[in-house]
């Protein structure tokens, strides 16, 4: 066996690479190939003022490939797909976390993933679980207005989701056309002419809904304040099971939170959903 | 009538169904398979589904319902075309996961039962709906109404609504137990004929794919928590049955022979039953362990769990890094995830408190009861400091109202009342006391 490398050496120095996935694999590469641990890794745009070296890592395809083939290979298949779920995750300094793990993974092998207690891999698992337990709400929790027979509705989450909402939402409005925007990551699901896919936008102009939208929206709204029973009222069970974070984005509780927004902006109810 | 008059009438009618689940069915992209809440309403329920009755016109009196004959109200009901529309342009706009369709019964069970499947025959066929259905049978109705009930719908269930034949008599003298238990009794043999052609012809039409539930009111009747329990677990395993739902009585009719309109809801008393009732379905507890006849009600300050695990402190510590996965569920603090967890993670390197933390075991809790790597407890273990862990800080929560419940109970005190303490804290210490002092 000739695999094993030394451990990386802390080292006085930044990366810096363009926010891709790809990118963040070329900075795998460098760290294994100099040998050296990075004192942290972030995204160009928010490059900190500081006293380290920063070098800003090139994104190149083809060490990108090399780095993501020899994870299953060397690992597992799981530690990929933790990889890039916790990739898409908003822990901090995720891109460290990653690397210290997959240099330690290299050397464990896949049995690595499977050490829950681990204090390494602990904090990646629970990235994980975030963020798939805020697909998992979201898959409840958007709502959707019809825009001229098309479906759209925005969302704000803490970790990018939208690949790992993308496909529930192909499958059931499969005959439909939508679109989902990520106000947060800037990005927006569009799926039309049975093909989906995600673009990178900065701002979505909704048009004016249209009289039975607003039928609907109000019907919904009588809907969930009837179905609540007065005598058990119980505001903070509520909370507990929907977290005020994803009100903005509920027509049947956005007014709770920004209780000015529906008088800011005419047109009904549905300013408060985009 | 507009619709929206209709929709709130109608709402208001079921609401007071407890159950709203969505789960047991995997059609992927058009329900979720382990269910999907789409909002939660003001008093924290999860809204998964449009829960509305077919009409509130009801031929029957039943005293505890909202919806009985003699009750004056505003009546109504939807057309199965204004409910079918109305139900898929809710679940396009991801507003719902299907529909939770019940009914007064107007003009006869039969009746009723036909426009409740003329909704799904719409639903389904029209408007080429797979979201989720649960359908409410009618006690009376003919069997063949309920097999083509169950053809169109995801769950169909059978309300028992009382927890004995007595209470059903002198409640709901309509309702006859037979009528009750013979549709669930058909439903499990459907199912269980319908697995069969499965088994020959993949495509044969699904019979109620998620399977049967029924529901009953607790705290209308005198029935003990251990006889409620018990009839649980055995219609669990008599009819198959995936879940049974209680729902605290709220008094919405004045009866002398029910409890006064202004009594508060049981709800700790039905938090306490859904525990018990996840013990039996999740955990393998079986009712004789959570209850018996000496003590057939629920301690108000240990949720079932922890009351089993304090008496019987002989079945502990269990050594987390050896004990079945059977005997870790039985720990306070662990739960069937971390259970599960640390079965996997024990395979990969001996487990310590650190670790176990990490795996999200609750410490609080579990500390007096296990063994790790790095740590055995003592042999008797400090019981005030057991006690304090394991509180049930809900009790207070809940609200002083519920004293009366447990009054009468033999076992632990009374609760303090809110005159007696000035703060949550000292009714905590002197609970602590009370409950140590008793172990």
């Amino acid at each position: 066996m000739s695999g094993f490398k030394p451990l990386t050496v802390p080292a006085d120095v930044i990366y810096t690479y363009d926010g891709s996935f790809d990118g963040f694999l070329c900075c795998v590469f460098e760290s294994v190939y100099t040998g050296e641990l990075p004192f942290s890794i972030r995204r160009e745009e928010d490059s900190p003022m500081t006293l380290y070296d920063v070098r800003s890592i090139v994104t190149d395809s083809a060490k990108a490939e090399r780095v993501r083939a020899s994870i299953p290979l060397k690992i597992s298949e799981r530690a990929l797909e933790l990889v890039i779920t916790v990739f898409c995750s908003c822990l901090a300094e995720k891109e460290l976390r990653i690397l210290e793990f997959l240099l330690r993974a290299y050397r464990e092998g896949g049995k690595l993933c499977f050490k829950l207690g681990d204090a390494a891999v602990a904090p990646l698992l629970s990235a994980e679980k975030h963020l798939l337990r805020e697909a998992h709400h979201l898959k409840g929790f958007i709502r959707f207005a019809d825009v001229g027979g098309a479906l759209v509705a925005a969302i704000t989450p803490k970790n990018y989701v939208l690949p790992f909402i993308s496909q529930h939402f192909v499958l059931r409005y499969s005959n439909e056309q939508f679109m989902i925007f990520d106000k947060t990551n800037k990005s927006a699901l569009v799926y039309q002419n049975g093909r989906a896919e995600i673009l990178q936008i900065d701002h979505v102009a909704f048009p004016e809904i249209s009289e039975s939208e607003a039928r609907y929206q109000a019907l919904w709204k009588q809907f969930y304040n009837t179905v609540s029973i007065e005598s058990r009222e119980n505001p903070r069970c509520r909370m507990t099971h929907m977290p005020k974070r994803y009100w903005e984005n509920m027509l049947e509780v956005s007014g709770l939170v920004h209780p000015a927004a529906e008088r800011i902006l005419p047109g009904g109810q549905i300013v408060s959903v985009l | 009538m507009d619709l929206m008059e209709k929709l709130t009438i109608l709402t208001n009618s079921a609401k007071y169904d407890a159950s709203c689940t969505s789960s047991g069915v995997n059609r992927p992209g058009k329900t979720v398979a382990a269910g999907c809440c789409h909002s939660f309403s003001a008093d924290g329920r999860c809204i998964s589904l449009l829960k509305v009755l077919m009409t509130n016109y009801c031929i029957y009196d039943c005293k505890y319902c909202v919806n009985r004959s003699s009750n004056e109200c505003r009546r109504t009901a939807f057309t199965p075309e204004e409910l079918a529309e109305l139900t898929m342009e809710f679940y396009r706009r991801n507003y719902i996961e299907g529909l939770f369709l019940s009914s007064g019964v107007i003009r006869s069970p039969d009746y009723t039962m036909e426009q409740m499947i003329q909704v799904l025959h719409l639903l389904r066929h029209r408007h080429d709906f797979r979201g989720y259905i649960h359908a409410k049978t009618i006690p009376g109705s003919s069997p063949e109404l309920v097999r083509r009930l169950g053809l169109l719908a995801d769950r169909i269930s059978v309300n028992v609504e009382l927890p004995s034949e007595q209470s059903l008599n002198r409640l709901a003298p309509n309702k006859k137990r037979e009528a009750i238990f013979s549709p669930m009794k058909q439903i499990c043999a459907e199912t269980e004929q319908n697995r069969q052609e499965l088994v020959i012809y993949k495509k044969a039409p699904r019979f109620a794919p998620a399977g049967q539930s029924t529901q009953m009111i607790i705290g209308a009747s005198p029935e003990t928590d251990y006889q409620i329990i018990t009839l649980a677990e055995a219609m669990y395993g008599k009819y198959a049955l995936k879940r049974v739902f209680y729902s605290a009585y709220i008094p919405a009719v004045e009866d002398s022979l029910l409890p006064a309109l202004d009594a508060k809801p049981p709800l700790l008393r039905e938090h306490r039953l859904y525990q018990a009732d996840w013990l039996m379905r999740q955990y393998g507890f079986k009712s004789e362990e959570i209850l018996s006849h000496d003590t057939p009600n629920f301690n108000p300050y240990l949720d079932p769990k922890c009351n089993w695990a304090i008496n019987n402190m002989q079945e502990f510590p269990v050594d987390v890094n050896t004990a079945e996965l059977e005997t870790l569920l039985r720990v306070p603090g662990i739960g069937p995830t971390s259970a599960r967890r640390i079965v996997i993670a024990r395979r990969n390197g001996r487990l310590g408190l650190a670790e176990l933390k990490r795996i999200g075991v609750v410490l609080k809790r579990a500390q007096y009861f296990i063994q790790t790597s790095d740590r055995t407890p003592s042999a008797r273990p400090d019981k005030e400091m057991t006690v304090r862990a394991l509180i049930d800080q809900n009790v207070y929560s809940f609200g002083m109202e519920q004293l009366s419940l447990f009054q009468d109970a033999p076992g632990p005190m009374p609760l303090p009342t809110s005159r007696d303490v000035k703060s949550i804290t000292e009714a905590v210490e002197e609970t602590v006391l009370c409950l140590a002092s008793s172990l």
